[in-house]
């Protein structure tokens, strides 16, 4: 349709790239080697000099907002025992991180393996100014990276449309295990795939697929490019998966033993195994996001919030496991989000009711792990008795955006923000 | 959430051209009702040949089109100065914005032309479709019969019969009416009791209310459980209450067992409140964010603390049943069955005292607080806002949530007015509210199976219902669902294709396919649907090109 240099430029790279992908395939068939981003190659070179890393992101929503304080904790903090008669048994089970006076959940045990082969960063204190208690606006909040709320579009949907051509290589932004595209994805310009479950991901019917197509072509009203869109996405996402399922092949530790690795009731692990075999497969995965919710824990904290935990420690450590068997863990990156931590104070329910600032984990064989941030004061509250945030949380996006994706993170987040230096820079 | 107008909002003014109905003949009549997006002008010029509607249009042997004739990107453009997302790139962009290049894409599935700015021709200004759009908005479905007798009574009269007559309640569900921990209701088996009744109820304005209300007071069964009747009851609540006054409204779903356990009312006391219930109450339920401080919120936590759950009969024997199994004594002071299937208040556990509440220094309880939050300007808007952008538009004019929040203000926060008043304005069936929202998963499915005139696919509608997005009972979050491009992705848009195969596999008589389009659609087609249904001949290739339609997506 369009016939501008660009694009001509792309198609013959993606040809040429694609020999190489053979080759890459059947390296994989025996049974070594990772397989190239050949798609995503032809991606970045097709949209944006300089842009041409195979650096991939995978954010984990905690929503409901999960608290920080039974995940990173300071042990020695009296107050904050006190404050929580009943949630500080878990202070006592932390498990504590050499050389600080912090603890991390007694769940996270394989993360707490990988933080000390130097694999994890921690970012504590993470929030921002006049902070909102709404579960709503606050994850607006995070997703358009906006505190004052003037940004509709998410911050990694911008990231997408800046830096990648996603319009042929819908992978290239993807949410998994879910149907919906989360907010932090939105964005116009840029096309997203949304992939509640690989096997579901497929047309019924002989000519469905066909039928679909013809359809969804030019059709008229104030949805019908996003209908259009949509379709076309699903239509070539199809084609895509069938690619990448034909080859991934799962390392045998989680076939053999599934319940340990990825349980089929854990949707987070589900959604992550997804993901690796996205980023595996080399069908020109960018940017993934996972959303796991049950974090709004206003009664009976304790043993949810562990619960919760051994979930994402569970689903966290057999994602590395697998991408690092590939020789892929230093170009991906996960870290986890969610709208805001909970109350210091303890509820008479045992719960506790939203908070502020929290803590962030990152993991990835190219972070520079350690404990970043200063974990905000028990002792001096704000109004609401709530703590005091002493990270932006957009200066975790800077570093994600600049030295990990290596992109320019002003265009995305409109001004630059002092770094939390969590990415090893090469 | 997901209030977001609609993505691909126009950015060129366009014209079609208009020798689509001339190249389509007597099947391309009609169809292509496409308007210019920027300013809802109706381009005349299309209603070549105009048909009644109720005809059918769509003879299947008349004509073969030509698609290339039929192709929107033959339209005249006027362009604007914006760069589009049609795939021409601007040209002048931005040095930091490289164009959004459309290229073959390597899987070999073509990319689509994206018809900016081409809208439907509404046919609102005709009675029949006016009454179609009355049904499709407010009865999450409609039947080829319940649409002829709504013709035959025309507009007003059908508002009249759909919001005066009294709501048929869904036949009792003792499972559920019965349930304990050691019995639970099936969730399964609730949501095929309330699917069943969308398909079947005389009186669907009321399913249509209670769904909207499940998304706006909302619970899930995850957190209040199946061991009790409780979330059945919220429903039959919920739908009672649909139409009454607001104030009236909030106590019962303040008082709710279910509510009561979704929120953490159940845990607060005055002396240790729980926030939960009060901030969702303001935000969410009553009033919206801003209109309200955080210093209300602690305050209306403590007004509202003390509430504890009903026993029934049935909860009450395994209780005892249980204890007897343990071979524990029973209790000196037995635990009885409360009379009423509300909260029950417990003066020792609430707050006493004086609280300042917007604004106002005085004793509050649930009741009084609530109409406290009643003399704010807020609640009027905030109830009328969402009514219209569920019900009418995803933007409603200024003018008109203002003139009817001030009705419903004036009428004491009678809903039924409200909702009476919203139908007979005007702009209900304004040629720019025509197509403009997105039925929801449940509405698209429950009305793909009254089309196929179809009472037993309710099994196939629950297996579907999580992938298109919506699980009834289990909202994604205490906000609900989203509406409209919130339902719209490549997932949901795959999932709903399949459920239509599926449904068309398991319905063995279809109804005859003639003159499906002009019920169901008013006639009015795309392009690309109008020439697929031309050029498929078997009546099932048909009904799967109808209902899988953008057009039939649309309400």
């Amino acid at each position: 349709m369009n016939e501008v240099g660009i694009n001509r430029i792309s198609r013959r790279e993606f040809m040429k790239n694609g020999l190489v992908f053979a080759a890459g395939a059947a390296g994989l068939a025996a049974g070594y080697a990772a397989v190239p981003d050949v798609f995503a190659r032809a991606v970045y070179s097709a949209k944006k000099d300089g842009v041409t890393n195979d650096k991939v992101l995978v954010m984990i929503q905690l929503a409901g907002g999960a608290d920080g304080l039974q995940t990173v904790m300071p042990l020695q903090d009296s107050r904050l025992r006190a404050m929580r008669p009943r949630l500080s048994a878990a202070m006592d089970q932390a498990l504590p991180l050499a050389n600080t006076t912090l603890g991390i959940n007694r769940n996270l045990r394989g993360v707490k393996g990988l933080y000390d082969q130097g694999k994890v960063a921690i970012v504590n204190g993470v929030g921002y100014p006049k902070p909102s208690l709404s579960h709503f606006d606050s994850i607006r909040v995070w997703e358009t990276a906006d505190p004052t709320r003037r940004q509709i579009d998410g911050w990694l949907g911008k990231t997408i449309a800046k830096n990648y051509d996603s319009q042929g290589h819908p992978l290239v932004g993807c949410a998994c295990g879910t149907s919906e595209v989360p907010g932090a994805l939105r964005d116009l310009e840029a096309t997203l795939s949304v992939v509640n479950g690989e096997n579901s991901f497929k047309f019924n019917g002989s000519d469905a697929d066909r039928v679909m197509g013809a359809i969804y072509n030019g059709t008229p009203g104030i949805y019908g490019a996003l209908f259009d869109q949509s379709v076309f996405t699903a239509r070539d996402t199809v084609a895509r998966l069938r690619t990448a399922h034909e080859r991934y092949v799962p390392k045998a530790k989680y076939n053999d033993n599934p319940n340990l690795v990825y349980s089929s009731k854990n949707q987070l692990g589900a959604a992550l195994q997804l993901a690796a075999e996205l980023v595996i497969s080399g069908v020109g995965a960018k940017i993934l996001h996972i959303t796991l919710g049950g974090w709004d824990t206003h009664d009976q904290q304790l043993n949810r919030h562990d619960q919760l935990m051994a979930y994402v420690d569970q689903a966290v450590t057999a994602f590395h496991d697998d991408i690092a068997a590939y020789g892929m863990a230093d170009r991906v990156l996960v870290a986890t989000w969610s709208e805001f931590g909970r109350r210091p104070q303890e509820s008479a329910s045992a719960g506790t009711d939203h908070g502020t600032a929290s803590s962030m984990f990152i993991v990835g064989d190219g972070v520079k792990g350690g404990v970043y941030g200063e974990m905000p004061s028990t002792s001096g509250l704000d109004r609401d008795g709530n703590l005091k945030f002493t990270v932006d949380f957009r200066s975790v996006y800077q570093e994600i955006l600049a030295s990990h994706l290596l992109v320019d993170a002003r265009e995305v987040l409109d001004q630059s923000f002092e770094r939390v230096p969590f990415v090893k820079v090469a | 959430m997901g209030k977001n107008t609609p993505s691909a909002g126009p950015t060129r003014r366009t014209v079609l051209v208009t020798a689509l109905a001339a190249a389509g003949g007597v099947a391309a009549s009609r169809l292509l009702g496409l308007r210019d997006l920027g300013g809802h002008r109706v381009a005349d010029a299309l209603d070549v040949a105009v048909m009644d509607p109720m005809t059918d249009a769509m003879a299947p042997d008349d004509t073969v089109m030509d698609p290339s004739v039929m192709d929107p990107m033959t339209a005249m453009d006027m362009p604007e100065a914006t760069p589009d997302v049609t795939g021409m790139p601007a040209p002048t962009a931005a040095p930091t914005r490289a164009p959004v290049a459309l290229r073959e894409p390597v899987t070999g599935v073509s990319v689509p032309d994206l018809a900016t700015g081409i809208d439907w021709v509404s046919p609102l200004d005709k009675e029949s479709a006016k009454v179609a759009h009355l049904l499709r908005r407010m009865t999450i479905a409609l039947s080829a019969a319940e649409l002829d007798r709504a013709m035959s009574e025309g507009y007003q009269k059908t508002v009249a019969r759909l919001v005066d007559t009294p709501f048929v309640e869904p036949p009792v569900l003792p499972a559920a009416e019965n349930a304990t921990s050691q019995a639970a209701v099936k969730l399964g088996d609730l949501q095929t009791w309330w699917v069943d009744w969308m398909v079947k109820s005389p009186t669907p304005l009321a399913e249509a209310l209670t769904l909207f209300w499940h998304g706006h007071f909302t619970s899930d069964y995850r957190k209040v459980g199946l061991g009790s009747p409780f979330i059945y009851w919220q429903n039959l609540t919920w739908r009672r209450m649909s139409l009454g006054k607001l104030n009236d409204m909030l106590y019962q779903v303040t008082i709710d067992p279910a509510m009561l356990r979704y929120l953490d009312l159940l845990t607060s006391t005055g002396k240790s409140p729980n926030e939960n219930f009060a901030r969702e109450l303001l935000e969410l339920f009553a009033m919206g964010a801003g209109s309200y401080t955080e210093d209300d919120v602690k305050a209306a936590a403590k007004a509202l603390a003390g509430w504890r759950q009903p026993q029934t009969q049935a909860m009450v024997d395994a209780r005892l049943a249980a204890l007897a199994k343990q071979k524990k004594p029973l209790p000196s002071n037995p635990p009885k069955p409360d009379p009423v299937k509300t909260g029950v208040f417990d003066p020792a556990r609430a707050f006493s005292g004086q609280l300042i509440f917007l604004g106002l220094a005085n004793t509050f309880d649930a009741r009084k607080l609530i109409d406290r939050a009643l003399t704010s300007d807020a609640p009027a808007t905030f109830i009328t806002q969402k009514l219209l952008t569920y019900f009418a538009t995803p933007v409603p004019s200024a003018p008109w949530v203002a003139r009817l929040a001030a009705s419903y203000r004036r009428s004491g926060y009678d809903t039924r007015a409200l909702v009476r008043e919203m139908l007979l304005s005007p702009e209900f069936t304004a040629p720019d509210t025509y197509r403009v929202l997105v039925k929801s998963p449940t509405e698209y499915m429950v009305s793909v199976a009254k089309a196929l005139n179809s009472q037993t696919l309710t099994r196939t509608i629950l297996a579907n219902a999580n992938g298109l997005g919506q699980t009834l009972f289990d909202p994604p979050s205490v906000g609900g669902w989203g509406d409209n491009a919130y339902w719209i992705s490549s997932n949901t848009m795959l999932q709903r294709a399949n459920f239509v195969s599926t449904a068309l596999g398991q319905t063995r008589t279809l109804p005859a396919f003639a003159g499906a389009e002009a019920k169901f659609l008013d006639g009015v087609l795309g392009p690309r649907t109008a020439t697929e249904l031309a050029n498929t001949k078997d009546e099932r290739g048909r009904w799967y090109a109808l209902l899988a339609s953008p057009e039939f997506n649309l309400k």
